[in-house]
């Protein structure tokens, strides 16, 4: 967001925000309408409670009617009655609406996250997604789902409380209304300087948070270090600076709370002093005066919330421009109209003069073409950044090529429903991600209907078995965040099984055995060897051993194919491929 | 105020729950927050006095509108009406400034206090030995100096004023009822009883009600969370339409859980609502009975119509304090708990400094094992002269790294004695005993800062100059003088992130300006490229000159040049020589060596 708008420009921007945020009520129409009546009857009941009373306190004068007392008093019951059963309605039906657009919100934004594409992912954090996915959202939803209906109900109550007055009195009711644009002026600039300086102390909160996390997860490195006194000197810093901002926040609110108390006593104190003279000289009745005081009462919450709801209006504009940003941000990767299912064949991969970048200018890979027949294993090596993880995440059409084309069994990858074309991949990245889900689920992820035998087919397949059973509730064992905490070696040899199920054409190996050590190594490459069997393979690796498993290796610099062949060829006409080579044996990590 | 945190509040669920209430734990509770108002008599004394000056002030008005009513208004005294109208206004100015005031000094003890609290606790946990680190989950320990100090917050700095305003508003506003009129006033309080039963019903459903909430919400975050990080592997299996589907479960269930809530709070403020409007009732209806009577003045009347907010507020405010208290009690305890560990290796009360060492190592019949399990190490003797770079092998498990941590003295042995230089590590200080040490850790763990400052955790002190020659001597300059502010670059979560061989130059870096006599590599990364990979090994061979070092799990390379190498099984050595004589004997090496040099085969 551009910080230097013109501001008629960006209010014109909020207008279509906020325009933008009320369509997602539109479903809930009908509720809406009906929740409005049912909180403006509500209101209006509770108006009439001070009225009422004026008209008893009226009536314990010299010519009193019991009749009219005894009326007076049960309206005021009734009318409590009556509006309880309108605020329960009330709350029930708004609250269903609220709750239904905030599930509404948020089933969007996932819909949308599911979506979006790999690039999208690259550019984006999570932490920042799932800001706007939680705080935003949290703003968004209760300014839709209750702001805007407090908001209508503070109004109305304004509005007819000043009406009543006015018929009471008009003079009395200008007194008493003088000071309220001030309350509301008050109350909507507290709102607006208090903000800030509340994000402060999150911010600053955050900065503890991390100094604390780092010295807790990084402990030892402090204790080999000795150098507790300058983590002590460096937290308590960042705490006095929470301290520091949390005390500006508390000076605002020693002023402001305490003025928006003080400012109705004022109005209070003014009608006592005008109306008082009014009782006296006779053009006020005493009841009229009690009514009066109850009714300017009812005023003081409305009025001190309105200036607060502006600002949680202009609050849930910002924070739905950013859940906007999203909802807009296009699907990259997307199935065109006319995508068919992937027909079957072998898995025959061909890259065709593919241009590849991730950013506009800047090609990571240029005019690549390869060809690879159907069950062949290619290894692709080169230093970092040379392009061989781009390569591979082109044939699962995770990223479009810039120019050319990938062919899967003669079609292009662009032309085929990606659902169908990415059920006969199955990728092996270097860290694989595993959910906090069951060692069943994470193995069934991409079929999760397959039954016990098929799981346990791929987890022997991946040497993933015998540590399975081992593990506390064998296939049953929640692992991840939730669960206990598997080793790399064991992660990987999930992450195999899981896509040894989906029984792909093609497989990619993406650095799939540099985190594992070579005992593990050797015995996944035994599996490896077995399930590569009548796939055609794409594997990306530093280390030999896994190299080995190829029948071709492809040896890619700065985005272009500089050598190809058996690995006893290379040796002769790669230079780059002896010095990978050559340095395999030694950089050999020994297991810890 | 709630901080989200990645993670950290997933695996946390916070259960406001308290299972210790004897008076010995109460008053141990109560005393850690007395104590945090304690370094602040003066301000904590203004809190108060302006907390009971402000209560008392704030019941006037009422009153005042009575006097106004019957002796001004009824009397037809001009006078005395505007007498009042403007002790009206002064109370209610004075109400403005000691609530200003009140808030002010409230908010500064209590947020001093826990800013103490926090550092209190920090230092105490730097101070816990290792094993306290490897009992406890990270997330937990963090969470005890985030969220738990922040439930506090709450308590201490609204809770308290809260609490002490509310009950004090409570009970003025019935004495002052009784004083204008008892009769008035017990017909009024006959509410009360009900208003506090259906109070304490929605507290405990709600209660309920809002955990549920919390668990709920929490689930959406976390697969959220999850989903978000791992969209890459969701979209290659295809798994769109069951992560979507299950999504919707979750918010699904999230929606129950808060339409509960909104039943809940639909049925009980409306309640209070016609409760008050029978309040009102009473007061008119027995009210205008005695003013009619004779006995109660008008001007009565409407203070006991003014006054009844008094009662209605204060108790729902003070019924959602209950939460507050509850989570705040639970935080505390927790707190307490930390607190409450010792460490376990503390300086020996006549330990002396470990003057500079030329790096001979002794492990002399030393047993070892963690918490009540079994030895890891059992009569393990090793003596390593200056100067000599040991390699460690050995399967997993065979207690490598546990030589390390005796050595860095992260734990004491059960038996034996480990010295530096004939020092018994026992009877040195923990400072000096480590400054002379540097550990090399996996990953080449590096803290939120400069690049600058990273290179100089273990010498604050050192000048840009020294920081740049040890970055030089390792090879990092290369990289560094390619950033964005090269060693002025910060790193961390809002920084730059570096690449894994990155961080472990920047590691060794930081450990040869540190200057160490012994050197601990443990566990070197995997997986860098070549180029990296040549300056890793370039560095640590200037780090390792003229040092004592101990290599664990590290490179073939690094292990082959070793002046010996340790061949470690269930605790015991089976095997040490150089690479060569090992090699030629035969014996585990040999099948270890062959194990890993089959990966090139």
């Amino acid at each position: 967001m551009a910080g230097e708008e013109d501001p008629t420009n960006r209010r014109r921007a909020g207008r279509g925000t906020f325009a933008r945020l009320l369509t997602f009520l539109s479903p809930y129409r009908a509720s809406l309408a009906v929740s409005s009546v049912l909180a403006i009857a509500s209101q209006v009941a509770g108006i009439f409670v001070p009225v009422l009373t004026g008209v008893v306190i009226d009536e314990l004068g010299d010519d009193r009617e019991t009749r009219v007392l005894v009326a007076g008093i049960a309206a005021i019951v009734a009318l409590g009655l009556v509006r309880g059963v309108l605020m329960l309605g009330r709350r029930i039906i708004s609250g269903r609406q609220a709750l239904a657009v905030e599930y509404d919100l948020r089933d969007n934004l996932y819909a949308h996250f599911l979506r979006l594409s790999f690039g999208f992912y690259d550019r984006n954090q999570t932490g920042q997604l799932m800001s706007r996915a939680t705080i935003d959202l949290q703003s968004v939803r209760f300014f839709l789902g209750y702001g805007l209906i407090f908001f209508a109900q503070h109004v109305v109550t304004i509005v007819v409380v000043t009406a009543v007055l006015v018929v009471y009195s008009w003079e009395l009711a200008l007194v008493a209304l003088g000071i309220t644009p001030a309350i509301i002026a008050i109350a909507y600039r507290y709102s607006r300087v208090s903000h800030p300086v509340l994000r402060q102390v999150q911010e600053k909160l955050g900065d503890v948070s991390t100094v604390a996390e780092e010295s807790i997860v990084g402990v030892h490195v402090v204790k080999a270090f000795a150098q507790e006194e300058p983590r002590e000197e460096r937290f308590a810093h960042a705490t006095d600076e929470v301290f520091e901002r949390t005390l500006a926040a508390n000076r605002q609110r020693a002023l402001y709370v305490p003025l928006l108390t003080f400012l109705p006593l004022v109005a209070q104190a003014a009608v006592l002093l005008v109306a008082g003279r009014m009782v006296i000289s006779g053009s006020l009745s005493l009841g009229d005066f009690f009514a009066f005081n109850l009714l300017l009462a009812m005023l003081v919450m409305p009025l001190r919330m309105i200036g607060m709801w502006v600002g949680q209006a202009q609050r849930a504009i910002a924070a739905g421009d950013r859940i906007f940003e999203i909802l807009d941000e296009p699907e990259e990767v997307a199935d065109p109209p006319a995508a068919q299912p992937l027909p079957p064949g072998p898995g025959h991969v061909r890259f065709e003069g593919v241009d590849f970048g991730y950013e506009p200018g800047q090609l990571v890979l240029e005019g690549v073409d390869l060809d690879i027949p159907a069950g062949r294993t290619v290894a692709l090596i080169g230093r970092t950044g040379s392009g061989k993880t781009t390569l591979a995440a082109l044939v699962p059409r995770f990223y479009d090529v810039t120019a050319g084309r990938v062919l899967v069994d003669g079609t292009d990858v662009r032309d085929v429903l990606r659902r169908t074309l990415r059920h006969e991949i199955g990728v092996i990245s270097q860290d694989p991600f595993l959910f906090s889900a069951s060692v069943r689920d994470n193995i069934a992820f991409g079929l999760p209907d397959a039954g016990h035998e098929t799981v346990e087919a791929a987890a022997r397949a991946a040497q993933a078995h015998e540590f399975v059973l081992d593990l506390p509730h064998g296939y049953d064992t929640v692992i991840g965040e939730r669960g206990i905490t598997l080793s790399g070696g064991q992660r990987q040899r999930i992450a195999i099984a899981r896509a040894l199920l989906i029984d792909p054409r093609i497989l990619v190996l993406d650095d799939a055995t540099a985190s594992v050590d070579a005992t593990t190594e050797a015995r996944i490459r035994a599996g490896l060897r077995e399930v590569m069997r009548g796939r055609t393979t794409i594997i990306i690796a530093h280390r030999l051993s896994t190299i080995a498993l190829a029948d071709e290796i492809v040896v890619l610099e700065h985005g272009r194919i500089v050598a190809r062949g058996t690995r006893a060829e290379l040796l002769e006409e790669s230079p780059l491929f002896r010095e990978i080579h050559d340095h395999g044996l030694l950089q050999q990590v020994v297991p810890g | 105020m709630r901080v989200w945190q990645a993670g950290g509040h997933l695996t946390d669920q916070r259960a406001a729950s308290v299972d210790d209430w004897s008076w010995r734990q109460t008053r141990r509770r109560l005393g850690v927050l007395a104590g945090l108002a304690r370094p602040y008599p003066g301000r904590t004394a203004l809190a108060v006095v302006t907390l009971v000056a402000y209560t008392l002030v704030a019941l006037l008005p009422p009153y005042l509108a009575k006097i106004a009513v019957d002796d001004g208004i009824a009397a037809r005294d001009l006078e005395v009406l505007t007498a009042v109208v403007i002790a009206f206004v002064a109370s209610g100015l004075a109400a403005f400034g000691l609530s200003a005031l009140q808030t002010y000094f409230t908010g500064w003890v209590g947020e001093r206090g826990l800013a103490d609290l926090r550092i209190r606790l920090f230092r105490h946990l730097q101070r816990l030995s290792l094993g306290f680190y490897e009992r406890n989950r990270t997330g937990a320990v963090v969470s005890r100096i985030t969220n738990d100090v922040e439930a506090l917050d709450q308590l201490v700095t609204d809770g308290f004023s809260s609490l002490v305003q509310n009950g004090l508003v409570l009970a003025g506003t019935a004495v002052v009822l009784f004083l204008l009129d008892w009769r008035l006033a017990l017909a009024t309080l006959l509410v009360l009883p009900v208003m506090a039963g259906a109070t304490a019903w929605f507290r405990v459903r709600s209660n309920r009600a809002y955990r549920r909430v919390r668990e709920r919400l929490g689930l959406v975050t976390a697969t959220l969370a999850e989903d978000i990080s791992g969209m890459r592997v969701v979209q290659s299996f295809t798994r769109e339409p069951t992560a979507q589907r299950s999504f919707r479960g979750v918010n699904e269930a999230y929606r129950g859980a808060n339409y509960e809530t909104v039943v809940l709070n639909g049925l009980y403020f409306p309640a209070v609502d016609v409760l008050s409007s029978v309040a009102t009732a009473i007061v008119l209806g027995f009210g205008g009975y005695l003013v009619v009577d004779g006995s109660l003045t008008v001007g009565t009347l409407l203070a006991f119509t003014l006054y009844l907010s008094n009662f209605f507020d204060p108790v729902q405010q003070l019924s959602q304090l209950y939460n507050t208290f509850l989570s705040a009690t639970a935080a505390l305890d927790r707190i307490l708990t930390v607190l409450d560990e010792e460490p376990e290796i503390v300086d020996a009360p006549d330990a002396h400094e470990l003057p500079p060492v030329q790096g001979h190592v002794r492990f002399e019949h030393v047993d070892f094992g963690y918490g009540d399990l079994p030895d890891v190490l059992h009569g393990f003797d090793l003596d390593i002269p200056p100067g000599t770079t040991v390699a460690l092998v050995g399967h997993t498990g065979a207690g490598k790294s546990t030589i390390a941590k005796l050595l860095t003295r992260f734990y004491d042995p059960r038996a034996g004695r480990i010295t530096i230089d004939g020092h018994d590590l026992r009877e040195v200080t923990q400072e000096s005993l480590r400054r002379q040490l540097g550990i090399v850790p996996q990953e080449g763990f590096l803290f939120a800062g400069t690049i600058a400052d990273n290179i100089a955790f273990g010498r604050p002190e050192a000048t840009r100059e020294e920081i740049v020659a040890a970055a030089t001597a390792v090879g990092a300059d290369e990289f560094v003088d390619g950033l964005p502010d090269r060693y002025g670059t910060q790193l961390g979560e809002r920084g730059f992130r570096l690449s894994l061989g990155q961080r472990q130059l920047v590691a060794f870096a930081r450990a040869l300006l540190a200057g160490p006599r012994i050197l601990i590599l443990d566990e070197a990364t995997s997986s860098v490229d070549i180029g990296t990979e040549r300056r890793i090994e370039h560095g640590l061979e200037r780090l390792l000159a003229g040092r004592t070092a101990f290599v664990i799990a590290h490179r073939l390379s690094t292990i082959r040049r070793a002046d010996l190498i340790v061949v470690l099984d269930h605790g015991r050595i089976v095997e040490q020589g150089t690479h060569d004589e090992l090699m030629s004997a035969g014996g585990p090496y040999t099948r270890l060596y062959g194990d890993w040099a089959a990966d090139v085969a």
